[in-house]
């Protein structure tokens, strides 16, 4: 069965990218709009990574970062932050949080799937 | 336009309107930081998505305002109403810009600097200027083979950030020789263990030449949370071999700083192996002993690897038709051999039988020596292609990779030099043709760099040679409708889309719609592919549209001489090449007379169709009872050749059959038998066809 | 005349088909052969015997007979292959010629050579270099390298590849 993915990001062409680049590769997607969101389609779903956006209404990728780390059963999983170049301290931030790794936007397709190879066996 | 720029423009058509509220809103309430966050938000997602889909004017100007609205948000810049006015003006020119590219018109584009001007002299003067990342992506030369000693010790919580080491440690494995030892010496009793912690690291031993970022890269997530060193032991370019430095294990140890020099210095006096006695003595762990010695096989194998390539500098140069004439002499011996063998057994003399069996065994060592002389690696002929992509692409404005692999596989050089004219061809077209302009790659999701790979293998008596390129693919009905154009294919024939693809290699073909200076020399690729049938090669092409192309050669080893299965139908002789021969089976006239539905063995189940080679070739006298199918494989398909017996395997010296006899089909050349019976030497790949 | 390759040397080896004597210049000539084994090339043209061995060296025969249009021959104990040596899409190639009998070197005089007539030969006369004449016999001779282009070896050839890669199609069809 093919890896499950949830890519949560508040811009539909975000999501929409991120979703046809790992199914092109392979990987089962599941999207959400935000942060709530997120949580509460993460349960029960056997997702296997997240790939969260920094910035997003509702809640951000910080603090969803730390409320899936709190979960039980998503001790270990990886989680990849998108963040912008401007936003370098909030990698350390994301990391401090908890995030496994992250991607500088823009970004192309294969360095997307590239660090999901990276952290994700 | 694509799916994702579509997706891309309605969403950002959203995302203005929506930010035309919150300016507005904001103006009513310039404190409400919630509506600043959601402005910063909309500019966020416009520029990042916009640098995404290759929508980088809105991205780059977009980038400007964002930074502004940063500094709103962390107070440095108050919300006025001039800010406002500003930001709303930005807003409508994200917009012309956006209609712009849907509508293809121009925009004006010092309307967009003046914006940004004014935007910036609203930010205090100590935040001014505009952070530019100008991402350089600057080539650097190749670098060499250099050895690097890794330590990658994590911090204990790390698995607590989704990291898996594993996939760090076998990323690492991806990028050259490596060897990892890990050291377990740290894993506490069990009562003082923190179940989710980890306690083991690793050292390393690394020969890559993909450089240290490469190596930096792999722990680029984890830098934070362990300790990684990473140091350069043996840089291949500061050493000739012969100066090359062997480290001892002490010295090793020393320099992992698993031991002291004090330590090292008492256990030297001792006369046991240094890394016994030091584990022994508790003065350093197993492991890391274990790790200094895998350090210390891995500089010597490079080391030994460099001194095989100095030692081969030490060779003789020779003409290359002194080595021509070398193998033309071997053949005729050869041929000459045969006629012994065959006599001696006539005569039925033991000692006579002897002698010839000798000369026998002397002549095919021989034979494969003078061959391996004529052998060149492959490599000297791929680099001459870098070049010629290079300047290609640069003249067409593509921005094209060349990679390779394999390029120490051998070749006899008569191969090799008919071969680059047809190599050149087919990458002439692939970056002529197939590999796409940077913008148009990008709109197709593809990285703005298109890569040519060209890589060599051997696979048994012959090498595969690969041409691979991530461009366009060829687009089954294009072709299609230009073969029935020339009137290659019926309008209504039934084909399967690898067939059409294929039909580019037939005579007259050329998918060329405009012949540009590079390609269209009026060469196509029917000449290609006669250039390669000429080798005695064959040439299988997969393509997917929108993908890439590869193109396979399968080419011999050699031209002048192989092991061949002589057969004989009728009166007479032909000759299989034994390198795609599987296997010999009997058929009986029953057997045959059986098969009504078309002429198909079972071999183990397996279905393989079989041609009877008399019918093929209309020779026409009484067929034996028993015939003999020689199973054949060749790009992984199975044919049976039915013959009317099999004498068994012949060194083959191939003569050319001379221009007359050029299109002469399914026959590749002759050969000389021992008696002096011309024998034909059948092209397997072209009956296959 | 435009063939540059053969000064006029005046010496030609004439020899018999179906009872007309033909020539040919004695510099493209390399060797006369008794018939041997011809190793029959699978679907060939007929007047593409095959190949023997001359030597260690494969080399074509044609039969002339057959390339002429003229009936085919019982072989003799006269029958017998020349060893032509001719100028093949620039490249030079040996090829083995089959005629009835082979008969004597002979000198032509320039003058004693006229050119071909428009009618009155079974052959092409682009085949024809002139005629010449010998003890009142007419003697045919023959601009080899015409009759051995490229696209004469191929003319039968070429058809039987065009009806083959037809059949091909609809196989595939």
């Amino acid at each position: 069965m093919a890896k499950k993915i949830l890519t949560v990001d508040d811009s539909a062409s975000m999501r929409q990218m991120v979703t046809f680049t790992l199914k092109g590769a392979g990987y089962d997607v599941v999207e959400a709009v935000d942060g709530r969101d997120a949580l509460s389609k993460i349960k029960g779903a056997d997702i296997g990574m997240v790939i969260t956006d920094l910035n997003m209404p509702n809640m951000d990728g910080i603090e969803l970062i730390r409320q899936i780390r709190a979960l039980p059963g998503f001790r270990f999983i990886p989680i990849i932050l998108l963040t912008t170049e401007s936003q370098d301290n909030k990698k350390k931030e994301g990391k401090e949080a908890g995030a496994t790794g992250w991607i500088v936007k823009p970004f192309k397709p294969e360095q997307l799937v590239a660090v999901v190879k990276k952290v994700f066996a | 336009m694509d799916a994702h720029k579509q997706a891309f423009i309605e969403e950002a058509y959203e995302l203005l309107a929506e930010l035309e509220r919150s300016l507005l809103e904001l103006e009513d309430n310039p404190g409400d930081m919630a509506m600043v966050g959601q402005v910063f938000r909309a500019m966020h997602t416009i520029k990042g998505s916009g640098a995404m889909f290759g929508f980088e004017d809105i991205a780059a100007f977009t980038h400007n305002v964002e930074n502004v609205f940063d500094q709103v948000r962390s107070g440095t810049i108050p919300v006025t109403r001039e800010l406002v006015n500003l930001t709303l003006t930005a807003r409508d020119h994200i917009r012309e810009l956006l209609d712009a590219s849907v509508s293809g018109k121009t925009v004006n584009e010092s309307r967009g600097v003046d914006i940004v001007l004014a935007l910036n002299r609203l930010v205090p003067l100590e935040n001014g200027g505009i952070p530019q990342g100008g991402k350089g992506e600057e080539k650097k030369p190749a670098p060499d083979m250099v050895t690097y000693r890794i330590r990658f010790k994590p911090h204990q919580d790390l698995l607590a950030h989704g990291t898996n080491p594993v996939l760090l440690l076998s990323e690492l494995r991806d990028l050259g020789d490596c060897a990892v030892t890990a050291h377990t010496e740290n894993i506490p009793v069990l009562e003082d263990m923190d179940p989710e912690g980890l306690y083991i690291f690793w050292d390393a031993v690394l020969t890559t030449d993909k450089g240290l970022n490469a190596v930096r890269d792999v722990f680029i997530f984890v830098e934070d949370d362990a300790d990684i060193t990473i140091e350069t032991i043996l840089d291949e370019d500061d050493f000739t071999s012969a100066e090359m430095p062997r480290p001892k294990l002490g010295e090793i140890l020393l320099k992992h700083g698993d031991i002291s020099g004090e330590a090292l210095h008492q256990a030297l006096g001792s006369q046991k192996r240094i890394g016994e006695i030091l584990v022994e003595e508790k003065i350093a762990s197993r492991a890391s002993v274990t790790a200094a010695l895998t350090e210390q096989n891995q500089i010597r194998k490079r080391l030994e690897q460099r001194g095989e390539s100095a030692a081969q500098i030490s060779s003789v140069r020779v003409p290359s038709e002194k080595l021509d004439h070398l193998v033309d002499l071997v053949g005729e011996l050869v041929t000459v051999q045969a006629r012994l063998s065959q006599k001696a057994a006539k005569q039925g003399d033991p000692d006579l039988v002897a002698i010839a069996e000798d000369v026998e065994s002397l002549t095919s060592g021989l034979r494969d020596n003078a061959m391996s002389i004529r052998m060149l690696q492959i490599g000297t002929t791929f680099a001459t292609f870098k070049r010629l992509v290079r300047d290609l692409s640069g003249e067409l404005g593509k921005r094209i990779e060349l990679t390779t692999a394999g390029g120490e596989t051998e070749l006899d050089k008569t191969v090799i030099d008919q071969l680059k004219d047809p190599l050149v061809h087919i990458i002439r077209n692939a970056v002529d043709h197939a590999i796409e302009k940077p913008e148009e790659r990008l709109a197709a999701g593809k990285d703005a760099t298109g890569t040519i790979q060209l890589s060599a293998e051997h696979s048994g008596a012959h090498v595969l040679i690969r041409i691979r390129d991530d461009g366009k693919g060829l687009d089954p009905q294009v072709i299609r409708k230009k073969a029935v154009e020339k009137g290659l294919i019926p309008a209504d024939a039934d084909l399967e889309e690898n067939e059409i693809q294929n039909l580019i290699f037939a005579p007259g073909f050329s998918t060329a719609a405009a012949i540009t200076d590079l390609s269209g020399r009026g060469v196509g690729m029917d000449v290609v592919k006669k250039s390669i049938e000429n080798l005695r090669g064959a040439i299988d092409l997969v393509s997917r549209k929108g993908e890439g192309t590869t193109i396979t050669l399968k080419l011999p080893l050699t031209l002048a001489i192989i092991d061949g299965l002589l057969v004989q139908i009728g009166e007479g002789f032909f000759v299989l090449p034994l390198s795609s021969v599987e296997e010999c089976v009997e058929l009986t006239e029953s057997q045959r007379k059986s098969s009504k539905n078309g002429n198909i063995l079972n071999i183990r189940g397996d279905i393989v169709p079989y041609v009877r080679l008399r019918d093929e070739y209309d020779i026409r006298n009484k067929p034996p009872a028993l015939e003999h199918v020689v199973i054949m494989e060749t790009f992984g398909k199975r044919v049976g050749f039915v013959v009317d017996r099999v004498i068994g395997g012949h060194q083959t010296v191939i003569k050319n059959l001379g221009g007359a006899f050029r299109d002469a089909k399914d026959i590749s050349g002759a050969t000389i038998l021992g008696d002096g019976t011309v024998a034909l030497i059948i092209d397997v790949n072209k009956i296959m066809e | 005349m435009d063939n540059t390759n053969m000064e006029n040397t005046g010496q030609f080896l004439s020899f018999v088909l179906d009872e007309e004597v033909y020539a040919l210049d004695i510099h493209q000539v390399r060797e006369v052969l008794d018939l041997t084994t011809i190793t029959k090339v699978p679907r060939m043209p007929d007047f593409m015997r095959g190949v023997i061995n001359l030597r260690g060296g494969v080399v074509p025969v044609v039969d002339l007979r057959l390339k002429f249009g003229l009936n085919a021959s019982e072989k003799t104990v006269d029958t017998c292959i020349i060893i032509i040596e001719i100028d093949l899409d620039g490249e030079t190639t040996l090829i083995g010629a089959l005629a009835d009998s082979v008969q004597e070197v002979m000198d032509l005089d320039q003058d004693q050579i006229k050119a071909p007539p428009k009618i009155g030969t079974r052959l092409k006369t682009e085949f024809i270099r002139g005629m010449g004449k010998k003890n009142d016999r007419f003697i045919i001779i023959l601009d080899i390298d015409k009759v051995f282009t490229s696209s004469e070896l191929s003319q039968v050839a070429d058809k039987e590849n065009e009806t083959a890669r037809f059949d091909e199609q609809v196989q595939r069809a």
